[in-house]
């Protein structure tokens, strides 16, 4: 079966607020699914109802495959060490204790406390710990945040080592560049409800393809968000916009210092899509 | 080793670890036991007559009370309870882990004291060897009973702190180990009856078995094990 998890018509209220509004998608095996969305979106509701953390109102959650999960926020008791956290989650899975332990650069930092770790190696260990029974299926949510640079590099490299080997991913971010190197397919949730569900590409497609021109100028220009010293418009036509933006500032006298021409990131058609109907 | 014995030889490593329950598993009840057993018996030679037993009804008491429930608030009360579900851990394994643990704990603590108090005090040992080490085993586990419906009950560290002290002070007080229960009120006397601190030291001086003494017990030990049954069952359903 070419489907790992398969959600249909999924509701879940807080009290009288309902936070999961009849969601529905499905995620196929060896893929690299990435729920987006601002905080207080749904995400992480989301993935504890599949993983079996969170009772859902109603709706139904299948799923093909055995499943690892490396939450948000999550903890052990503060003196465990690293070994032994590994080897207790080992034992009540009855699985082997493998090379996971090294994989994830653990071997040094075994007998460290978890109280004395960083965050980013007490991800790279409950990483290790969601990976112990070699599952099909993982969930990570918001897997890099807390992490500084070289963190983040190093589990994204890892994430990508866990597709190679055939593992189907389901992350919860609101990092959209991210989301954009690693997943295959993206479903942005706003207010409980999916906005947008595809592949990157699509998502480009789908929003259209915008630029943002950044004009310098001596006076201030109207209709315009003002960044980092320069006026910024968004624009679908470069060449109308930009015509009409030059043939202004010559009729006001408004000498133009600088131009710069961008495309519009997926992290600004993201904010697009967040923002709509607000 | 199993999963289980794993994690009952894990969680009593995690205690030796954890400076809080350290201290309320060895560190005060022995000098508590050092100082109170030299003031004790000088000031009342009577006293070593029962000076184990009351040594170790206090050390017990503060750490099945006081210690005990420490971890279980740690678990239940924090992100820790999401991990072990979602790695396939049950979550009352870890009661039964930190029951077994702590027990371990407060019999070695027990065995300390019942050994040092002849040569350092000239304390009594009990006549019926094999009734003492059957009534300490049921009043340690009466108490960790408790103090597990403790840790089940409350979700905050400082709210546990509050609740135990309420409890283990009037315990202490009330129970006739620091001074005969006869110079009580009559209120305060029959207040004490509602301690398991009471019942165990008097089980624990008693030569013969009595029923009358265990029936106490056995009453705060069910109401324990109900209140922690269902806390637990709340936990797994949430």
């Amino acid at each position: 079966m070419n489907v790992a998890i398969q959600i249909d018509h999924l509701i879940k209220s807080y009290g009288t607020n309902t936070v999961v509004k009849d969601i529905s998608f499905t995620v196929k095996h060896g893929e690299i699914f990435a729920l987006l969305g601002t905080n207080g979106a749904g995400k992480t509701t989301i993935l504890e109802c599949i993983e079996g953390l969170r009772k859902y109102d109603n709706g139904h959650i299948k799923i093909n495959g055995k499943i690892g999960v490396q939450l948000q926020s999550s903890s052990l008791p503060a003196n465990i060490k690293a070994i032994e956290a590994y080897k207790l989650f080992c034992k009540w899975n009855k699985a082997q204790e493998n090379e996971l332990f090294n994989v994830f650069d653990l071997e040094p930092l075994k007998n460290k406390q978890y109280k004395d770790m960083s965050t980013g190696q007490k991800r790279r260990l409950h990483l290790a710990l969601a990976l112990i029974g070699n599952p099909d299926i993982i969930f990570l949510d918001e897997p890099t945040a807390g992490l500084d640079v070289e963190g983040r590099i190093s589990l994204h490299s890892q994430i990508r080592k866990l597709k190679e080997q055939g593992k189907t991913i389901i992350m919860a971010s609101h990092d959209m560049a991210e989301v954009e190197s690693l997943s295959d397919r993206v479903a942005i949730l706003k207010d409980g409800k999916i906005a947008f569900i595809g592949t990157t590409a699509e998502l480009t497609n789908n929003v259209g393809t915008k630029y943002r021109i950044f004009i310098k100028t001596k006076n201030p220009l109207q209709n315009a968000v003002f960044e980092q010293g320069y006026w910024v418009f968004t624009a679908e036509n470069i060449s109308n916009t930009l015509y009409e933006l030059l043939k202004t500032c010559k009729q006001t006298k408004n000498t133009v210092l600088d131009v710069k021409i961008e495309r519009a990131t997926l992290e600004q058609l993201f904010m697009d899509i967040a923002k709509e109907e607000k | 080793m199993n999963a289980f014995l794993y994690g009952v030889a894990l969680q009593w490593k995690l205690d030796l670890r954890n400076k809080g329950i350290l201290l309320s598993y060895y560190i005060v009840p022995l000098v508590f036991f050092a100082f109170m057993g030299g003031i004790l018996s000088s000031i009342n030679p009577q006293a070593k007559d029962n000076l184990i037993q009351s040594m170790t009804v206090f050390g017990i008491s503060m750490g099945a009370i006081l210690g005990a429930p420490v971890s279980l608030v740690e678990l239940y009360g924090s992100e820790i309870k999401k991990a072990y579900k979602v790695g396939g851990i049950p979550l009352w394994i870890a009661v039964i882990n930190n029951f077994i643990a702590a027990f371990v704990h407060l019999f070695i603590m027990s065995l300390l004291i019942y050994f040092i108090a002849p040569l350092a005090f000239g304390a009594k040992t009990p006549n019926n060897l094999a009734l003492y080490f059957l009534a300490l085993g049921i009043f340690i586990i009466v108490n960790l009973l408790v103090g597990t419906a403790l840790g089940l009950l409350i979700k905050s560290p400082s709210k546990l702190t509050m609740v135990s002290q309420f409890i283990f002070l009037p315990s202490i007080m009330l129970a006739g180990i620091m001074f005969p229960v006869s110079l009580l009120p009559k209120f305060l006397e029959n207040l004490g009856k509602i301690f398991p601190a009471t019942w165990g030291f008097k089980l624990m001086n008693s030569d013969v078995f009595d029923a009358k003494i265990i029936i106490p017990l056995a009453v705060i030990m069910l109401i324990s094990i109900v209140i922690s049954g269902y806390q637990l069952s709340k936990i797994s359903l949430e």
